[in-house]
């Protein structure tokens, strides 16, 4: 059966059906990211200080994304005009490097900025006393703690630098990475586990997504969950994040400096040369751990569904670029050229949709 | 009625692909200006300042996209295409309009909630006395 004005355009309309479609799908998209988009200013209006932490993306994995889509956004474009002036092999080329490009974004998205989150912690104390003790260690941020915890504060939290005084100090997080940690043994003595890199790769860590939450102790469901009461954890040797926190003054007397002797690494976050020390923290210092998951804050909840809703469509799109540049796809193009370019064009029409949504993603989660 | 794509082999060729680099050019000039002065200038701007900096760049950024990738220059003259996104637009402000307009009222983190203080009570408690309502003191 014929398939009507797949590659004619219908007098009424004066377009192939097509194109006709694919604008009618970009405007439901335009309604689908437009309810979550209203939802980010919702949920960013009415954020209690010191829950979105926008100062501690990484801005130069954002920017170098952006440049790879419209890199491909500019590709497929090239490969739909070389199919208009009926050269198969500059279509292939181009065609090809869009993939490349949009596999990269994926690549970047999947195996380093995701996981390098799910590798960094945030720590709360159960008390300002406790903040005070771990924040003031002598090896860390030392007696005038409190100036250089309110520069990172800003940084992460408070451009205006208007919510300093709203957030208890027990509740101003300490941000980094497990290099190790402690148990208890049955005759009372202690005993640590480094824990290092995971495949060689400095952002992957052995501590993936790890959690404790001081309202689990005692529950019988939530430690389950909880990494410290499953593996009967007592204190973790902790690395503050690097270009988050200035280098300590001095080696640390005590605490396994694992993370330096495998030579530090660098982490999601700004590039600093300045090893830190790894500091014990008890856990009875700790209110609450927890890794940048969607669990973490609102904040990132609302980044993964973002940035995972977005990459899902790019997963789409090179799925379907993919078939694109099988066999059967070059038997169409040559039983209808301009069927097949057709394709092409609604194809390109949606993977710029796809650059469209991250041209905005990209300042509102990067830059502000 | 207009008929959709009817630009010559030649215009593809010259004209076309220029315009190709040109948008793309622009493109990376903006992110990159936008990454930019928040890298160097983001202790000294206001988020208000970024915001608009930022939300600035990238509607140059979309509209080159939109005009000349997505060829919306040409086709803006398909009725069928223009309506559709004109209707998507105008139900995207609104639904923006709504979870916006819905904030300007909401009490904010910190602020005082006088939801249940009404005209005269709340005119009496907030004439100069900027300390936090108490609805029992009021009555």
């Amino acid at each position: 059966m014929e398939i009507p004005y797949n590659s004619t355009a219908r007098p009424d309309t004066g377009l192939y059906n097509g194109k006709v479609g694919i604008w009618l799908f970009l405007a439901s998209e335009i309604m689908l990211f437009g309810a979550v988009f209203s939802g980010y200013v919702l949920l960013r209006v009415g954020a209690d200080p010191g829950i979105w932490s926008m100062g501690l993306m990484n801005k130069w994995v954002g920017a170098f994304n952006t440049l790879i889509l419209i890199a491909s956004s500019a590709t497929i474009v090239l490969a739909w005009v070389s199919l208009k002036l009926k050269d198969w092999a500059g279509y292939r080329k181009w065609k090809i490097a869009t993939v490349i490009f949009a596999s990269l974004f994926l690549i970047v998205k999947w195996s380093y900025e995701w996981p390098a989150k799910f590798t960094h912690y945030d720590i709360t104390f159960k008390s300002d006393e406790k903040a005070v003790e771990v924040f003031s260690d002598p090896d860390f941020l030392g007696k005038d703690y409190e100036a250089k915890l309110k520069e990172v504060w800003h940084k992460r939290f408070d451009r205006d630098e208007k919510d300093w005084d709203k957030v208890d100090l027990k509740d101003k997080p300490l941000d980094g990475h497990i290099v190790g940690y402690y148990t208890k043994n049955d005759d009372g003595t202690e005993e640590h586990h480094p824990v290092g890199e995971a495949f060689g790769l400095s952002f992957w860590s052995h501590a993936l997504a790890w959690r404790y939450d001081e309202r689990n102790e005692g529950r019988v469901t939530g430690a389950k969950r909880d990494t410290f009461l499953k593996r009967g954890i007592v204190a973790i040797d902790f690395e503050p994040a690097h270009g988050t926190w200035p280098a300590p003054r001095h080696a640390h007397a005590g605490a396994i400096r694992y993370a330096e002797l495998k030579g530090g690494s660098k982490h999601d976050g700004d590039d600093h040369s300045a090893h830190h020390h790894s500091l014990r923290i008890e856990k009875s210092q700790i209110s609450r751990l927890s890794s940048y998951e969607p669990a973490h804050s609102t904040f990132f909840a609302t980044y993964y569904t973002l940035t995972g809703l977005h990459a899902l469509h790019v997963f789409g799109g090179i799925l379907v670029m993919l078939y694109h540049l099988l066999p059967v796809s070059r038997r169409v193009y040559e039983a209808d050229p301009e069927r097949f370019t057709n394709r092409i064009e609604i194809t390109g029409l949606f993977w710029h949709f796809v650059d469209l949504v991250w041209i905005f993603l990209f300042p509102i989660l990067y830059l502000l | 009625m207009p008929m959709a794509d009817n630009h010559s082999p030649e215009y593809y060729k010259g004209p076309f692909k220029r315009i190709i680099w040109i948008v793309g050019a622009i493109l990376i000039a903006g992110t990159i200006a936008s990454f930019t002065v928040d890298y160097i200038y983001a202790e000294e701007l206001t988020f208000k300042q970024a915001l608009y900096f930022g939300l600035g760049i990238a509607c140059i950024k979309a509209t080159a996209v939109i005009l000349y990738f997505m060829h919306l220059l040409w086709d803006i003259k398909f009725k069928t295409i223009s309506l559709t996104l004109a209707s998507t637009v105008l139900f995207f402000i609104g639904m923006m309009w709504l979870t916006v307009g819905s904030e300007v009222d909401s009490v904010k983190p910190g602020q005082d909630d006088t939801t249940w203080l009404h005209g005269a009570q709340k005119d009496i408690k907030f004439k100069g006395d900027k300390s936090p309502a108490d609805p029992t003191q009021t009555q």
